[in-house]
This record gives C-alpha cells, sequence and structure tokens, in this order.
C-alpha cells in the first residue's frame, strides 16, 4: 500500500465520485441516472489461538462502483463496473476512475438498444475480460473442503481423479499482489498460499479451513475466512481461476461460426449438491461466421459443473480479472476471480423464447 | 455491567450532543439485540453461536447537508465521537430541501410481534427444535440422506428512535426461524431440498413442517432430465412465489421511481398488471416477521395497498422522497440495524389471497411447469425488470406431475410476468422472516430455456 487511504481527505473521494459521474454522462445522452460509491475499509486483524499462534494482518479494501440507467422511451438499462482492490489509494488514478464510468455506461447504453438473447443450446466463447464468475460458480464452492468433508459435493471422493478437460488448470491463490481477495494469511492464522486445486484437468486437493484440513488429511490452504468477529470462520475461495493456456484468444472467437461471445459476466449461484450452476451475463454478442455480430441482452448461462469442465475445448493464452462479494451461510467474503477466453462447445443459454 | 449507559439514556445523550453542536435537526437510532444460533447434523449439534450486541446511528442535516455515522461504542466518549463524526460527513454530501427529521410522537400499537418465549429457550431447547426437522425430514423418505445444514435461530431487540423535532419512540421484537437442506439420494444422482419458515413467535416454527418439506422438494426433484426450449405457463407455489415477489419491492420505491430507475414511474393509475393481481404492504399485520409501529425515520407504519386489482395506486414513501413529491410519507423508510441510514423498503409485502382453488390453477392448462427450484434470484435487474434464472421443476400435464427437470431458464420482464398472471390462489402464505407472502400463481406465456429444438 503506497499511499494510506485514510491519509486522503473525504473531499477527494467525494470528487472521484463527481468525476465518475460527469464522464458517465458525457459518454451518451440516453445515460440519464448514475449512482457511484466509494468504500474503503483498514481492518487491523490479530488472531491467536491457545497452541500459542499469534499473527495479525492490516488489511486494506478500497473500491469505487459505477451503476448506470440508460433510459430509451419506456426501455431501462443499467451497466455496472467496480474497481476493487486491497492496494492504496494510489489504484484511483484518472485513467481508470475514467476507464470505470466509460465501461458502466457504455455497458447500460449497448443493452438499451440491444436485441434480447435467444433461449437453447450455444457454442459459447467467454471472453477473457469476463471474468471469474464461471469458475467460481461452476467449480469453486464444489471445491471448498466443508462440503466435501460431508460428501455434499459432485466432487467429494474424487481426489486424483479426472474432473475436467486436460487444458484446464485451477489455482486458488491468496497472495496476488493487489487482487480483492488477497490477505497474508487467513481467519485463523494459516498463512495463505498458491493452492493448485485442479492439475490438467486432475482433482487435487480441496480448499480447506484448520478442521476440514486435520479431519480430510489434506493440507491446510489458508481458505478460513470469516466476515468478521461476529463470524465463525468457514472455507472460502481467495482468488480463483483458471490458468491461461496457448490458444490465441482472437482465434478463438473466428473459429465459431454461430454462437455467442460473453464480454462481461455479473452475479452466479450454484447448487453444489446437484453441481447445476447458473450465471448472469451483462454484456454479450452473437458471433456469426467468426465476428463479432450484435450485442444481446438479458442471457443467463447454465449447466452443470463437472459436465461444462470437461467439455471446454479451447483454452486462451489470455487472462482477464473480475471482482465480487461472494455470500455464503450469510457471510459476505470479498473475492477475485480470473480466467483466459475459453471457448465451450454446447451449453444452455437462457433467454426470451420468440 | 457497571457504568452502562441504559438504551434511552444513551439516546438522551446523543440528541444532547447534537443541540449543544448547534445541530438544529438530528436523529438518534439505537438498536440492542442479542440472539442464538443452533446448526445440528445427523442428531449432533455441529455449531452453536450467540451473539449479542448494542449499537447507535446518529444522522444530522446540517444546513440541508445529511451526514450519518454509528458506534458500537455506547458510552459518553463514543457517542460524543459519533456524533462529531456524522457532523464531519455532512461537509462533503450535497444540500437537499427535502431532508427533514420526524416530529410527531407514534402512537402506540400492540402488533404482537414479541413473545417472551423466544429469549426463554436455552440452547438445549434450541437444538431439539432443529433435530426434530431432521428427525421429520428422514421420516418423510426413506431416500433422505444427509443433510447439508439444519439450523434454528432466534433472537430479541429493543429499538429506540428518537429526533430533535420531538418524535420519541421503541418498541421489542422477536423472531425465530428453522430451516434446513435436506440431500436425496438415488440411481446415482443427489438432489437437494431448502426450507424455511419463522415468525415472531415460537408457535409459528413447526419443525415437522419444515422438515417434511425440504425432504419433498428434494425427492421430487430426483431423476431430473434436460428440457427443450419452450414457450410455456409455470406454477409458483406460495413459497416459490414469495422468492420472486421479492424482486419486484425496488420498483415500488419512490426513489427509485424520482431517480427514474423504476419501470412504475409515470405509471400511477395505468394498469401494471393482471385484474388478479392486488399487491399489499402490510406493517400493520399481527404478529408480522416485519410488522412496526413506526418505520426507520420514525413515521407511523401504515397497510398500502400498491396494486389494486392491476392498476397501480402508489409507491413507497420516505419523508424525503414524500416532501419531494408533495405527499405524505408512508413510513416505509425501513433500517434492519443501527449501522446504516433507513432506505425504502416494503414491510410484510404480498400479492392478496385470490379465489383460485390451487389444484385447478395446475390444471388449466394442458401443460404447465411447476417450479421447484430457482437460482440467481439475485441477479435479478430491479431497473429494466429482466430477469433470466437458472430453474428446476416439474411437468404437470393436466395437472399431473409426471417427471422433473433441471438445467433450465426462465427468462422474462417483471412487467411482462405481472400482465402475464393467469390465476391466484387462495392460499396467501407468510411465515418467513422476510415477511413477504404470496399464495400460489399460475404465469402464463413464460420462456423456458432448455436444449435446441
Amino acid at each position: 500500500m503506497r499511499i494510506d487511504p485514510r491519509s486522503v481527505p473525504i473531499e477527494r473521494k467525494a470528487a472521484l465520485l463527481r468525476r465518475v459521474d460527469e464522464v458517465a454522462r458525457a459518454l451518451d445522452p440516453r445515460i440519464h441516472q448514475v449512482t457511484a460509491t466509494y468504500s474503503e475499509s483498514v481492518q487491523d486483524v490479530r488472531v491467536a489461538n491457545s497452541e500459542g499462534l499469534h499473527r495479525s494482518d492490516l488489511r486494506t479494501q478500497l473500491g469505487i462502483m459505477a451503476l448506470c440507467v440508460a433510459k430509451d422511451g419506456e426501455v431501462l438499462e443499467s451497466g455496472f463496473e467496480a474497481l476493487r482492490g486491497t492496494d492504496g489509494f494510489e489504484i484511483f488514478t484518472a485513467d481508470a476512475v475514467d476507464d470505470l464510468a466509460r465501461t458502466a455506461a457504455k455497458r447500460a447504453a449497448q443493452n438499451v438498444g440491444a436485441v434480447a438473447a435467444p433461449a437453447g443450446t450455444f457454442t459459447v466463447v467467454l471472453s477473457s475480460s469476463a471474468g471469474g464468475t464461471l469458475i467460481h460458480e461452476s467449480v469453486g464452492h464444489g471445491l471448498e473442503a466443508d462440503l466435501n468433508l460431508k460428501a455434499l459435493s459432485v466432487y467429494s471422493g474424487r481426489i486424483g481423479q479426472k474432473v475436467a478437460s486436460e487444458l484446464i488448470t485451477v489455482v486458488d491463490d491468496g497472495t496476488v499482489p493487489g487482487k480483492r481477495g488477497s490477505q497474508a494469511m487467513d481467519d485463523e492464522g494459516t498463512p495463505t498460499q498458491r493452492t493448485v486445486l485442479i492439475e490438467r484437468g486432475v482433482l487435487r486437493t480441496y480448499m480447506s479451513d484448520r478442521k476440514h484440513a486435520a479431519k480430510l488429511g489434506i493440507e491446510r490452504s489458508g481458505n478460513a475466512r470469516r466476515e468478521s468477529y461476529r463470524h465463525l470462520p468457514i472455507c472460502r475461495m481467495r482468488n480463483t481461476m483458471i490458468v491461461p493456456g496457448a490458444s490465441d484468444p482472437a482465434e478463438i472467437v473466428r473459429s465459431v461460426k454461430d454462437g455467442i461471445l460473453v464480454a462481461k459476466m455479473g452475479g452466479g449461484q450454484v447448487d453444489v449438491v446437484s453441481g447445476n450452476f447458473a450465471f448472469e451475463i451483462s454484456e454479450c454478442y452473437r458471433i456469426r461466421d467468426g465476428k463479432i455480430a450484435e450485442p444481446l441482452r438479458g442471457a443467463t448461462l447454465v449447466g452443470q459443473g463437472p459436465k461444462l469442465m470437461s467439455e471446454i475445448d479451447m483454452v486462451g493464452s489470455d487472462l482477464g480479472w473480475s471482482t465480487g462479494t461472494c455470500g455464503k451461510d450469510g457471510q459476505g467474503a470479498p473475492v477475485a476471480d480470473a480466467q483466459p477466453t475459453i471457448r465451450i462447445p454446447s451449453v444452455v443459454v437462457g433467454g426470451k423464447v420468440t | 455491567m457497571s457504568g452502562r449507559i441504559g438504551n434511552e439514556a444513551a439516546v438522551e445523550r446523543a440528541l444532547e450532543a447534537l443541540r449543544a453542536a448547534g445541530i438544529r435537526s438530528g436523529e438518534v437510532y439505537l438498536r440492542e439485540s442479542a440472539s442464538g444460533t443452533v446448526e445440528v447434523k445427523d442428531g449432533a449439534i455441529e455449531a452453536q453461536t450467540a451473539r449479542g450486541e448494542r449499537g447507535l446511528g446518529v444522522r444530522v442535516i446540517d444546513d440541508a447537508r445529511p451526514g450519518f455515522a454509528y458506534t458500537t461504542d455506547v458510552t459518553e466518549s463514543g457517542i460524543a465521537e459519533c456524533v462529531d463524526l456524522a457532523r464531519a460527513m455532512s461537509r462533503v454530501t450535497e444540500p437537499d430541501p427535502d431532508l427533514h427529521v420526524a416530529a410527531e410522537v407514534p402512537p402506540a400499537v400492540d402488533l404482537k410481534v414479541h413473545d417472551p418465549r423466544v429469549a426463554e429457550r436455552d440452547a438445549a431447547a434450541r437444538a431439539e427444535v432443529a433435530f426434530g426437522v431432521e428427525r421429520a425430514a428422514r421420516a418423510t423418505d426413506p431416500r433422505i440422506t444427509t443433510f447439508r445444514k439444519t439450523e434454528y435461530t432466534d433472537a430479541e431487540a429493543t429499538t429506540v428512535l428518537a429526533t430533535t423535532a420531538g418524535m420519541h419512540g421503541s418498541y421489542r421484537e422477536s423472531s425465530c426461524a428453522a430451516s434446513t437442506s435436506a440431500v436425496a439420494a438415488a440411481d446415482g444422482q443427489r438432489q437437494i431440498g431448502f426450507h424455511l419458515e419463522g415468525g415472531r413467535s415460537v408457535d409459528e416454527v413447526d419443525p415437522a413442517a419444515v422438515g417434511r418439506r425440504a425432504a419433498e422438494m428434494a425427492v421430487r426433484k430426483l431423476g431430473a432430465r434436460t428440457f427443450e426450449t419452450a414457450k410455456m405457463a409455470i406454477v409458483l407455489d406460495p413459497w416459490m412465489g414469495q422468492q420472486l415477489l421479492g424482486a419486484l419491492t425496488p420498483m415500488f420505491s419512490a426513489d427509485n421511481v424520482q431517480k427514474g430507475r423504476s419501470l412504475f414511474a409515470g405509471k400511477v393509475g395505468q394498469r401494471v398488471a393482471s385484474e388478479g393481481v392486488t399487491i399489499v404492504d402490510d406493517p400493520r399485520r399481527t404478529g408480522g416477521s416485519r410488522s412496526a409501529p413506526f418505520d426507520g425515520e420514525g413515521i407511523a407504519t401504515q397497510r398500502l395497498t400498491l396494486v389494486e386489482r392491476g392498476t397501480l395506486r402508489g409507491y413507497l414513501h420516505s419523508i424525503k422522497t414524500a416532501s419531494h413529491d408533495g405527499a405524505p410519507p408512508t413510513g416505509n423508510a425501513r433500517r434492519g440495524s443501527y449501522g446504516g441510514p433507513a432506505r425504502i423498503a416494503p414491510s410484510n409485502f404480498h400479492i392478496a389471497a385470490g379465489t383460485d382453488d390451487p389444484r385447478e390453477l395446475r390444471r388449466r392448462f394442458d401443460r404447465a411447469l411447476e417450479i421447484t427450484a430457482l437460482l440467481n434470484l439475485h441477479t435479478i435487474d430491479p431497473i429494466s425488470g429482466e430477469f433470466s434464472l437458472g430453474a428446476a421443476g416439474i411437468v404437470l400435464e393436466r395437472g399431473e406431475a409426471t417427471y422433473p427437470v433441471e438445467g433450465i431458464t426462465i427468462a422474462g420482464n417483471l412487467t411482462h410476468l405481472l400482465s402475464s398472471v393467469a390465476g391466484v390462489g387462495s392460499d396467501l402464505t407468510f411465515k418467513r422472516p422476510m415477511g413477504l407472502g404470496s399464495p400460489t400463481l399460475l404465469i402464463a406465456d413464460i420462456s423456458v430455456g432448455g436444449t435446441s429444438r
């Protein structure tokens, strides 16, 4: 952390929000409402236990979020973007803040003019810009150790087995500098680390806290997290990603004759017992003859985690990040997710049936 | 505890500090709560937590500029710091002439929201409720193999609110709820069924009913297959109806209407739903989960008909939005905690009971899809009204359940959904901590996404 946010006057923070408002409105006349939010938290976390452990961690969480509303006649659409991380106030450069405002405004304006997404099975390319909601929902939750001790997950008892395509390596990493899910130690005092969960399609381990690591006989991975002193620690993700592969991202798009390109994902949810997941798409386009065509709105992807992971047939060499707040058992946790551009040959897209 | 400042005294201290600082318009909210949760698994206690907290939130309106701060340090110095911080916040906010604080003392009313028996339950009694839920689920069907989580939780709270303009009020409330996620397994497939019931009094949590429903939901999904994309009618039972209903509430917020973020802006007096749809917000419901004598700004609550036989009648207002529209506030500035200022929200928001027999609704169309699970409800966009949700369901042929389906989506727009309600059951059900109520709903013409035809 270079600039401690506590040393920055509140007037400067308010000025950043006014800038977001101004830039977003200037982008398109149909932008008629902008909500910009600044949030800052600095936590001094201490963990001590009866085994003699005594560790501390100073955690900064900063963020600016922009929600834009575009209106065209009777149609309203919204566009959201967030810039969040664990570094200091220096992350809010003029360019970064302007980009954030333009991205949110562009999304809202584009969706107002977009046609409704179709429903059915499609070839889908998830651009690296889409962020990592897919990996978080379709795989991540199912690899949390507590669910596996109870044999509740579709991944229970499968360590050493093939659970995904050989192109897929999944990592949960609490040590990536500045990312929203990074911290020096977890909330039981275990240092965080880079944990390889799935290596070339083979399940290696689960994300654990002390109790579940011991019970399952796996190494502690530093994934015990708690929302605050009010809550008990539970097994949670940190920064979760699909590791980049070898394909040229542009080539992946060109390889699709008729399909859908997802440029940004929204929120998602998974039923870990059946593995069924759904996630929202906040920006997507039709692909026709290998070219990006018209924007679509109102789409959702649904599928089953292990099935989807075994079907991915192209993995790009790029990597894109997104941030979120993951909810589990009533506790929120700041996380980041990342993925390269990937191709799914056939997946159900929920949209309008004509 | 020695030296503890009482709740009423703490609020009075904060008001004095506001007056001493020359703040003419200020509001102090205090909430003290205690809660207990027990989580069980296969007849053994897995986790138990007890929580107690007290906090105070101070809002100042200084030259029309709002500032807010809160503290859990309810001491002489903690209160003084909180007042200073709220004043500091007001230095950077925009002035808004519509901001005021409540001036009238709301009339006393007993809404039966406090049951002293809730706090009398000890840890063993709490665990027994949760064990009862598990036993009932297992007794319902032998295919119930385990549980994700079975929980009983209860709470008691005291709220005190006062303003520099003379409003003053307080009330006590209690709540309790039991829930479980039961797992059913058969033929290599596993499915989960969740159910939660709760209310203000211990009588409202029936462990047998909670366990039975969760087990039935899990078992009904076994053997689920894929489904072809179709446009068809869906059936939402009261519990499913409640889940979808929650997504409608932001459209009724006058704040969203005034900011151009609601599809209901400018639609008062117009048709926004099918004729069978009447939507009511009733904070005066006896024993209602969200019933309260006054809202988070101290305005007396009132029953509101928001949609009457399909026609939009009005919005949910705070003092600020009401002042902006030149209308009376409706008492819908709600706050669940001292940790934030009031926001517009409904109380016991529900679709009024209709006259249709729920069984008849399931038979009305040759083919319909009864929804058994909805995924991603939190992604419904209240601004555009668009939703596209993951779902599971059971295909009904002339009212008879045939086979379960999964990996599907239901998509559309909330306004279209309201206009497509083809039947409203007579079985209005609340019994949930969120205060939402719904009868069985039959909705025609919904896009169900699955495999391509």
